[in-house]
């Protein structure tokens, strides 16, 4: 198995390493914050990180330091950091383990970024769910807060840092960092129309940047080894650096593994990931997270990249990978996933609210036998009546599963309708629906 | 001015316009929900997608601003594709209902869904069903209807600032609510209800009543108050079956408050006088119009012949139209030969047009509602003004909230949320004082601009001995004594007179709390030195806005049915004005003098005064008992009353003649900012009921002194011919602007006569422990004469209960719905209390529609200069029952 030099996981996988201030300062933590504050001009700090290829590892995969510099030059008002630590993807789980083994990773990414962009108030929104992860937080913001890293006058230069952490209610919409914002601001979280970006009204409408916890973990190292070191790693010039992929499913050893981008989906399955659980043939992957549409396996060779992926028709998303062996009915799994959309579904505008609701029936109806050849008709129709007319990216993603389920394994939606048919059962109504 | 195409039509639109309403202006109307031009637009329900020339996605119209050179098209395949399939989400869990919906036939989803769906859907799946909640006793909310668009929740957030609802759940499950778990406690404005583009949002008091179109339709004007908004009254059969606005109508550009909204049914009480009524053998009993006139014209000739015309008065309300008040005046001053009459313009609007004209020569504002909404900075003192004049209050809240204007408040009640609007919420600087102390907030203000200052350098130039003057009259206060007598620092002082002094606009608001308080007319006055101080008098867009409470109060003024003035107003001696009056109604006018209201009630009771005619007007249900109106009305040999009810008042009359409330007649309003604007009529006369002119003119006729008109509109044409700014009915108002060689008098000489007066800070009585004040008041849900006779009203609120602050009710040992006894030397009430955090400690708060028993403690006094009685608060002792 070939390996690889691991830079988010590293303080973790060290032996005895427990995330206290004081392990990751001797394992060289807030070095990077020391050389940039004062010392390195703001804009020089984004224009490294323009350089270093850093994209978004929350799901839309945009580039970093770009983001950063849509802030306004001239506004002189109060600009806001927020770090999206809702992971809520099904399928994701590598913010939740960099928060609670390693949270200094973070919060140093976070005070070079405020730094770079000129934001003195940092939030962090964290699932609700993560309990621990909150605690831990805390903990490490009082560390750092006594040390002087974060807080007024941050290790004498002057500049002022404060940082905060919020913890979300439970709706997973709350991701999206639009409706993350309106959340943070004490409102029903539903997402922005976009334009405006987040960059110009973002926070209270100030100007303000959402970035993801890995995307800020990995500054501190693009500070400290140079935006040309990480701009070396994964498949350069457009994914850059590592990612935690987060493996899921039917694999003997489910779990994080940070590798470089590009790695094949075979390498990860097959090589870190131990292999097909009971070495039954692989029949589905989902790449990015349940937004992510269904690979099969016949994509076994896409490289893990922001652009391969892209190309075989899904998205590197979250980097959330779940497998399915043979013998998993793909209805069923898009079913599975249709319920979350639908439970999801923040209900702000019409087709996502309307669709999710309509196609999870449908697809109830395909599942317990009761479906009819037309149903695939309307599906299809359905998924297309969401595609690219919702508000926010949640539209796109419910229907991810159908659309690829349907066009990869349809011969199991038939088959399904067909044994409905001759069973007799195609009485349509379904018994008592929860919505 | 961008240019920009749709469906190929070139149109050009200024720079911000949304394509949705560029494409309206150009008439191609794109079908949408969410979108409603009073609110910020919100992109939900995705129904307004058009495709955009190089844009990959189809965009929301209703959120994408126009840009120069931009190819829509609203009806391509795609785009109507889009339009269908919207719908049919929107139709997939609607339960279809339009049978039994309010809203059918003027439903945006029926018309929406008549143009672009089949009438067979492929949903084969379980609709979502809300089960049924009670909502409220007036808003009817059906869920399973709505589309999730939001305008409720937006317009009572964006719009009234009220914040009553709120989209719970989620997804599919997503319903309006209310934040409570108790019923619906909201403004009642009914702007969910007309905002909502389905029947998810509807009224109770007409359901199931009616099918728009089965229903005639009038544009009128509300009589709940000054603000004078425009209402369309429909009605099936002669019956009133609901009220609504046009969006953008009138002056309150389509939103109203719950008088306007639910308040219709008044008109139509089953209570209505349906006849005249003359006083036999000490009962009044039904008679003919042709036996009530005659008695009343052959007594009045028999009283004139022996005691004179002066033994004659008249009292009318300003809630009659300028066409009643009109002809009452012309008919006491003609056919009657007096000129001793008022009206309940007596009771405030007349310190404000009294200040006016003494410093200003106007009698109307010099600022509209506009100029409200473009302040930069906003003075409002003595009100809060939701309650009193709801839509002057919208001004208000659209200037703070959406253009960001320094709001500035002087008023008895404290910040605090609630389920009603409390301005001083929206205040950057509130000065909480008791009411008997809002002068010497004010005087701490002039104090501050001039101490800071800020005193504008042309009016030092202009008027240097008046600049003088007043410095030296406030140098004399000392601050010590400003603070403690206001509880507020001079630091605060200073930075709200450096806001006001230094705005671009500013604008002072004044209400009740101060045209009907004690210092009234005082007070007002030093508002205006306040402007001119500042140099915001005179300025375009500047100015004093003393706030109506009637809804024709200002008319009432105008008409000359108040003590001082002849129609004009002009004053009651100024021979000019007489001998034009004469030479149109070719008739002297008569030589005595003009009563006040009180003064009136004081002839009745020696009495000098020996008939009355009271128009409407009420003095023995408003004044508080120690004016004895009652004493002194039942002294009268004559007294004829013109009422839609048997008030107090009407009780005692010899003579009661049914009149037409103002659904039933033409004529006009004039509003508080002085727009004149047509009342229509909506529904045939109740019973034998006529318009108040009608029966005058009926008189005048039988006594020999015709005074005829054909209809309402003859009178106007009389007053149009007399009276400046009554042209064109409903145009626009065109404020007038300060007279400046009256401005230029006051400043020589006017403002000296009652300085010393108006600039002493007179020590103010120092509360003894124990005791509260208590102030009746007007509340959102009642005003005007018949607010009471309302259903829709009454639903809200149909009893006194009295406000107080919690540590006040703790140190009582009470709380919500218990009883106290209210009393002091003249005497009690029980009343159940509620708390309510905006009352500040020592002031119960009690509602003036229910003050029967409240009247009881009240004292009068009466305005040295203006005669305006004085009746609203007084010293009481609370304890628990
Ligand atoms: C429905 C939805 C859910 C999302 N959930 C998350 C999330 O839980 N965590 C996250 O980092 N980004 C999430 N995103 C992506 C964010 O909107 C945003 O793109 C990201 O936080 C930006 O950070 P990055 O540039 O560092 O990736 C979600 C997006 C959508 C549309
Ligand atoms: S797409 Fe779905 S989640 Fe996103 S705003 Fe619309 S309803 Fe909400
Ligand atoms: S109740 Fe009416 S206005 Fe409110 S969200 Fe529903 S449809 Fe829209
Ligand atoms: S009471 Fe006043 S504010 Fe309310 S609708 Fe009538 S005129 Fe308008
Ligand atoms: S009207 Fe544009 S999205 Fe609703």
């Amino acid at each position: 198995m070939p390996s690889y030099e691991p830079i988010l996981t590293k303080n973790m996988l060290t032996p005895g390493y427990t995330g206290s201030l004081v392990d990751y300062e001797r394992a060289g933590g807030y070095q990077a914050l020391r050389k940039v504050l004062g010392k390195i001009a703001p804009d020089d700090v984004t224009a490294m990180v323009i350089k270093s290829g850093l994209r978004g590892r929350g799901g839309a995969g945009f580039p970093t330091g770009v983001k950063w510099g849509f802030l306004p030059k001239d506004y002189t008002g109060p600009r806001y950091l927020c770090c999206n630590a809702d992971e809520s993807e099904p399928g994701t789980f590598k913010d939740r383990q960099l928060i609670e083994r390693d949270p200094h990773q973070m919060l140093e990414g976070m005070a070079i970024t405020c730094y770079a962009i000129g934001a003195e108030t940092a939030y962090i929104y964290i699932r609700g769910e993560f309990v621990l992860g909150a605690k831990i937080l805390e903990k490490a913001l009082a560390e750092a807060r006594a040390a002087g890293y974060i807080g007024r006058n941050i290790l004498g230069t002057g500049i002022n840092i404060e940082m905060w952490l919020h913890r979300g209610a439970g709706a997973y919409i709350c991701g999206e960092e639009t409706a993350l914002l309106e959340s943070l601001e004490g409102k029903r979280g539903l997402p922005r129309v976009k334009p405006p970006f987040p960059a110009t009204h973002g926070l209270y409408n100030k100007p303000t940047v959402v970035n993801n916890v890995e995307t800020l973990a990995n500054l501190p190292y693009i500070v400290n080894r140079g935006p040309e070191w990480f701009a070396s790693i994964g498949s350069p010039p457009k994914s850059t650096g590592t990612r935690i992929f987060c493996v899921s499913g039917h694999v003997k050893r489910p779990g994080n593994y940070e590798v470089p981008m590009g790695i094949t989906c075979r390498e990860l399955i097959f090589e870190h990931a131990g292999g097909m659980r009971s070495d039954k043939p692989l029949k589905a992957i989902i790449p990015g997270g349940a937004s992510a549409a269904f690979f099969t396996d016949q994509h076994l060779d896409v490289k893990l990249d922001f652009e391969s992926v892209a190309q075989a028709g899904s998205m590197l998303g979250s980097g959330g990978v779940t497998i399915m062996e043979e013998g998993t009915s793909m209805v069923w799994a898009a079913l599975r996933l249709m319920e979350f959309f639908y439970h999801e579904s923040c209900g702000k505008c019409t087709p996502c609210r309307e669709g999710t609701s309509w196609l999870v029936q449908t697809m109830r109806r395909i599942w317990t036998r009761r479906g009819r050849l037309e149903d695939l008709e309307t599906l299809t129709d359905l998924c297309q009546n969401i595609a690219g007319r919702t508000v926010c990216a949640f539209g796109d993603a419910a229907i991810a599963p159908i659309t690829s389920t349907l066009k990869h394994w349809r011969h199991e939606y038939e088959e399904l309708i067909r044994t409905a048919e001759a069973a007799g059962s195609a009485e349509l109504v379904m018994p008592a629906t929860r919505h | 001015m961008v240019k920009l195409t749709i469906d190929g039509v070139p149109i050009t639109a200024p720079k911000g316009t949304l394509v949705i309403e560029a494409a309206r202006q150009a008439g191609i109307m794109i079908p949408h929900f969410c979108y409603h031009p009073k609110l910020k637009w919100d992109a939900n329900c995705r129904m307004c997608l058009v495709e955009i020339e190089r844009v990959p996605k189809l965009q929301t119209s209703c959120s994408t601003p126009v840009a120069e050179g931009m190819v829509v098209r609203t009806a391509t395949t795609a785009v109507t594709q889009a339009h269908k399939s919207v719908l049919e989400f929107i139709l997939a869990n609607h339960p279809l209902d339009c049978p039994v919906c309010d809203q059918g036939g003027r439903c945006d989803l029926q018309d929406f869904s008549h143009e672009y769906t089949p009438t067979t859907s492929r949903f084969i799946e379980v609709k979502r069903i809300f089960p049924k909640e009670y909502f409220s006793a007036l808003i009817e909310t059906q869920m399973n209807r709505c589309v999730q668009c939001l305008r409720c929740v937006r317009y009572c957030d964006e719009v009234m600032d009220v914040k009553a609802l709120a989209p719970a759940g989620r997804g599919t499950m997503t319903e309006i609510k209310h934040f409570t778990h108790h019923e619906l406690d909201c403004e009642f404005c009914g702007g969910c209800v007309q905002i909502c583009p389905v029947g998810a949002i509807t009224s109770r008091l007409s359901m199931y009543e009616y099918r728009p179109w089965m229903l005639k339709r009038a544009d009128t004007i509300c009589t709940y108050c000054g603000d004078g908004c425009q209402i369309t009254i429909q009605t099936k059969e002669n019956k009133l079956i609901e009220v609504n606005t046009a969006h953008g109508a009138g002056r309150n550009n389509g939103d109203l408050c719950a008088r306007g909204f639910f308040g219709y049914h008044a008109s139509t009480h089953p209570d209505r006088l349906q006849h005249p009524l003359v006083r036999r053998n000490g009962e009044l009993v039904q008679a003919t119009w042709e036996e009530a006139l005659g008695f009343v014209a052959e007594t009045c000739i028999r009283l004139k012949m022996e005691h004179g015309a002066e033994a004659f008065a008249g009292l009318i309300a300003s809630r009659c139209t300028n066409e009643d008040l009109y002809v009452f005046q012309k008919f006491m001053r003609l056919a009657i030969g007096t000129n001793r009459i008022d009206s309940s313009a007596r009771y405030g609007q007349i310190n404000g047009v009294r200040a006016l004209r003494r410093v200003q020569g106007t009698h109307r504002w010099a600022v509209t509602f506009e100029d409200i909404v473009a302040a930069d900075a906003l003075l409002l003192v003595g009100t809060n003004i939701t309650e009193t004049n709801p839509i002057t209050g919208l001004k208000v809240k659209e200037a703070v909230k959406k253009r960001t204007a320094t709001l500035l408040t002087v008023d008895a009640l404290v910040p605090a949320v609630g389920t009603i609007s409390n301005i001083a919420n929206l205040a950057a600087h509130h000065f909480p004082v008791h009411p008997d102390r809002f002068g010497h907030v004010v005087l701490g203000l002039i104090k501050a601009v001039v101490e800071d200052g800020l005193v504008d350098q042309a009016l030092a130039h202009r008027a240097p001995a008046y600049v003088q003057a007043i410095g030296d009259a406030v140098q004399a206060l000392s601050w010590p004594a400003l603070e403690s007598a206001t509880g507020t620092t001079s630091g605060a002082l200073r930075e709200a007179a450096r806001i006001f002094a230094r705005a671009a606009r500013g604008v002072v608001l004044v209400g009740q709390g101060v045209l009907r308080s004690p210092g009234g007319y005082g007070l007002t006055t030093n508002l205006l030195d306040l402007l001119l101080l500042t140099g915001q008098h005179g300025r375009p867009g500047c100015g004093l806005a003393p706030l109506a409470e009637e809804n024709n109060d200002q008319g009432a003024v105008e008409m000359g049915t108040v003590a001082e003035y002849l129609p004009g107003p002009c004053d009651l001696n100024d021979p000019t004005a007489r001998e034009r009056i004469a030479g149109l109604w070719k008739e002297e006018l008569p030589k005595g003098p003009g009563r006040t209201l009180t003064e009136t009630l004081e002839e009745a009771r020696t009495g000098k005064v020996k008939a009355m005619f009271v128009v409407g007007e009420n003095p023995v249900g408003s004044l508080p008992h120690a004016a004895r109106a009652k004493d002194a009305l039942a002294q009268l040999e004559l007294l004829v009353c013109q009422e839609l009810f048997l008030t107090e008042t009407a009780a005692l009359a010899h003579v009661v003649l049914p009149a037409c409330s103002y659904a039933e007649k033409d004529g006009s309003f004039t509003n508080t900012e002085g727009l004149v604007q047509p009342v229509r009529r909506a529904i045939e006369p109740i019973g034998e009921s006529r318009p108040d002119w009608e029966i005058l003119s009926a008189l005048s006729v039988l006594m020999g002194y015709p005074i005829e008109y054909g209809d309402a509109k003859e009178i106007l044409k009389e007053i149009r011919s007399l009276i400046p700014g009554y042209g064109l009915l409903g145009a626009g108002p065109n404020p007038p602007r300060p007279d400046e060689a009256v401005v230029s008098r006051y400043l020589r000489e006017g403002y000296a006569e009652d300085l010393a007066n108006r600039y002493a800070a007179t020590q103010p009585t120092e509360k003894r422990t124990g005791h509260f004040t208590l102030l009746v008041t007007q509340s959102l849900f009642h005003s005007g004469k018949f607010s009471t006779r309302s259903t829709g009203l009454l639903e809200i609120q149909n009893t006194g209960v009295l406000g107080l602050n919690p540590a006040d009710a703790a140190r009582l040992g009470v709380t919500d719905g218990d009883r106290v006894r209210v009393s002091n030397t003249l005497g009690e009430l029980t009343a159940p209390i509620k708390l309510l955090e905006r009352i500040p400690e020592g002031l119960a708060v009690f509602p003036e529609h229910f003050d029967e028993e409240a009247r009881r403690l009240l004292g009068v006094s009466t305005d040295p200069q203006t005669r305006v009685p004085y009746c609203k608060s007084a010293q009481v002792v609370i304890e628990k029952l």
